[in-house]
């Protein structure tokens, strides 16, 4: 079966595509510095250092009126509220589907292999489910949140639900795609053994799939929650709610000023956002 | 009448095969007959086929080729529910133990138990654990009760294969799979554990599989041995009719264990967990 000479070592293949790659990377890169119009020059053009001169000292100094302070207390916790609610809908969303989605749990590997095996019908309803959550987060998450936004701000009205439900859509496809990669990264030795006791595949998901992956799972779900702290701030601009709304408002009356005390309470929600999830992190 | 003759195999193999991808044949032809509550040890070189043939009987792959009935059923019509129910019946002992690093020794032992429980009862049970006293007699009988709380990957690797037997002890099943498992012990726990679970075996009427790589403890506890070699079996004998070249012969052609290949097993034992 196997040759016992030490000498001949077998070769692992090179492959036409590693270096395939590389060409494909380097036409992509000079391709797209042409076409999407990428010039440094614009900087120094004098003009454009008007322009943005006149726009940055605008900003300054920012509003710290306590007038205009006390009136954003609102919009801010609003911004909070639509990135909890839409990143709880998005996991509801992405969670089964994400799991559908993974290779290993529906179609593939050594946890289908017996299953699957001869019987036809079997593989047809798990590759149409397979295929079908794939599919759904692809469409999900392929359609920016922010166009998103725009359609459900035609749908249910101007308003935070608007934000939360295009957050819940996009970024249920996000996570969901991710999930299923995490999903896939399992070690399946244990998976394996949990279904030789004659556990279910739910089963086997329970005990085995998620407790391995648990850090990475929630380590992802709340970097996307920061996320979902900054899209809900731009959202706003199409109208669903939040801080967005008010920035939107002072740009367009010229009010600069308020622009930046806006963007220094969205630096400090993200950041405190960013501490709370490093701290639940440390607790995994 | 031959259908109740065929109801008391446990194992019945005809020419069976496994190939992984094209031409990765780990398992050529193996035939044989196992009584219900049998004792038999599988011996033979590294690679000859042994987990691979393991995994078949254990309904987690399907062979290649050839026939497998278990109990009386042709495993290819095997699925879903029936092929669960048939897989909890099936205890395995993974050569690698093959537990959930991140959860409690208690869960890792109670998920012998998941076949007998709903979806909802396993989860409740995570939360907090059922049957409590189940797996601490099952620790007991291996000898590290104190553990039961551990987390799993805090455990040495000798520990960690007990874990993975008190599962099987746990599951209860009417067969024990127990791919190598004293690999990780030293030689007088080792004889132990093999002769506690020839103990269960013969007090519960389980049959009882083994792959062992100690030629001595194979010959020394099991009155059937079957020696495979490149996927075949080579002899299937009482150990009395087991001499010195037939032993040869079985491990010829292989290199001896040298210093390298020691540090290669000791590696992929280290890798069970990456
Ligand atoms: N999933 C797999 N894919 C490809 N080849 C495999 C796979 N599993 C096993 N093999 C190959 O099949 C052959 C038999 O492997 P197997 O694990 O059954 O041997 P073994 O008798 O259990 O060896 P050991 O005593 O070292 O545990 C080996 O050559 C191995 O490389
Ligand atoms: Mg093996």
């Amino acid at each position: 079966m196997r040759s016992p000479t030490l000498s001949r070592i077998p070769k692992s293949e090179k492959s036409l595509f590693s270096y395939l790659f590389a060409l494909l990377f380097a036409v992509a890169f000079v391709d797209g510095w042409r076409r999407a119009e990428v010039n440094p020059l614009v900087f120094f053009d004098a003009e454009n250092r008007g322009n943005l001169w006149k726009f940055i000292s605008g900003m300054f100094p920012p509003d710290l009126s306590s007038d205009f302070l006390s009136l954003m207390i609102r919009p801010a916790l609003e911004t909070i509220q639509i990135s909890v609610m839409g990143t709880i809908i998005a996991i509801a969303i992405g969670f089964p589907l994400g799991i559908l989605g993974t290779r290993t749990f529906s179609i593939g590997g050594i946890l289908n292999e017996a299953d699957i095996q001869g019987s036809p019908l079997r593989r047809t309803w798990r590759f149409s489910a397979y295929f079908a959550a794939r599919g759904l987060l692809s469409l999900f998450r392929s359609i920016p949140e922010f166009v998103w936004a725009f359609m459900f701000v035609r749908a249910v009205g101007l308003g935070p639900f608007s934000g939360v439900l295009a957050i819940a859509v996009a970024y249920g496809g996000m996570l969901g795609k991710v999930y299923s990669e995490i999903f896939e990264a399992a070690n399946e030795r244990p998976l394996e053994a949990l279904q030789s006791t004659g556990a279910s595949k739910l089963q086997v998901f329970i005990y085995g799939w998620f407790p391995q992956v648990l850090p990475n799972f929630v380590s992802y779900t709340l970097y996307r929650w920061e996320c979902a702290v900054r899209a809900s701030a731009v959202l706003g601009l199409v109208g669903a709610g939040g801080l967005g709304q008010q920035i939107e408002i002072s740009m367009r009356m010229f009010n600069f000023h308020e622009v930046l005390t806006l963007l220094g309470i969205l630096f400090v929600m993200v950041a405190a956002v960013d501490y709370i999830s490093a701290k639940v992190r440390a607790m995994l | 009448m031959r259908e109740r003759v065929a109801m008391a195999y446990q194992y019945r193999l005809e020419k069976v095969g496994k190939v992984f991808g094209r031409r990765q044949i780990a398992l050529a032809r193996i035939d044989f007959v196992v009584q219900r509550g049998e004792k038999v040890a599988l011996i033979g070189p590294s690679g000859a086929g042994k987990t691979s043939l393991f995994r078949i009987l254990n309904c987690t792959l399907r062979p290649s080729s050839g026939k497998l009935w278990i109990n009386g059923d042709e495993i290819e019509s095997l699925h879903g529910r029936r092929l669960r129910e048939v897989r909890r019946k099936i205890g395995t002992i993974y050569q690698q133990h093959n537990l959930v690093p991140r959860l409690k020794v208690i869960h890792n032992v109670l998920s012998g138990r998941l076949g007998r429980w709903s979806a909802f009862r396993s989860l409740a049970s995570l939360m907090r654990p059922l049957e409590v006293e189940l797996a601490w007699s099952a620790l007991k009988q291996v000898g590290i009760e104190e553990k039961i709380f551990t987390r799993t990957d805090e455990l040495s690797g000798g520990q960690q294969q007990r874990v993975a037997i008190a599962r099987v002890l746990v599951q209860d099943p009417e067969v024990i799979l127990a791919d190598e498992p004293v690999s990780s012990v030293d030689p007088s726990l080792a004889a132990s554990i093999v002769n506690l679970l020839i103990d269960i075996g013969r007090d519960t009427h389980k049959t009882l599989l083994m792959n062992l790589h100690s030629v001595d403890l194979a010959l020394a506890y099991f009155p059937r041995v079957i020696g495979i070699k490149n996927g075949v079996a080579l002899f299937d004998l009482s150990p009395d009719k087991i001499d010195d070249r037939l032993l040869e012969d079985l491990y010829s052609g292989h290199l001896p264990p040298s210093d390298q290949e020691k540090v290669a097993h000791a590696e992929s034992n280290a890798l069970a967990y990456p």
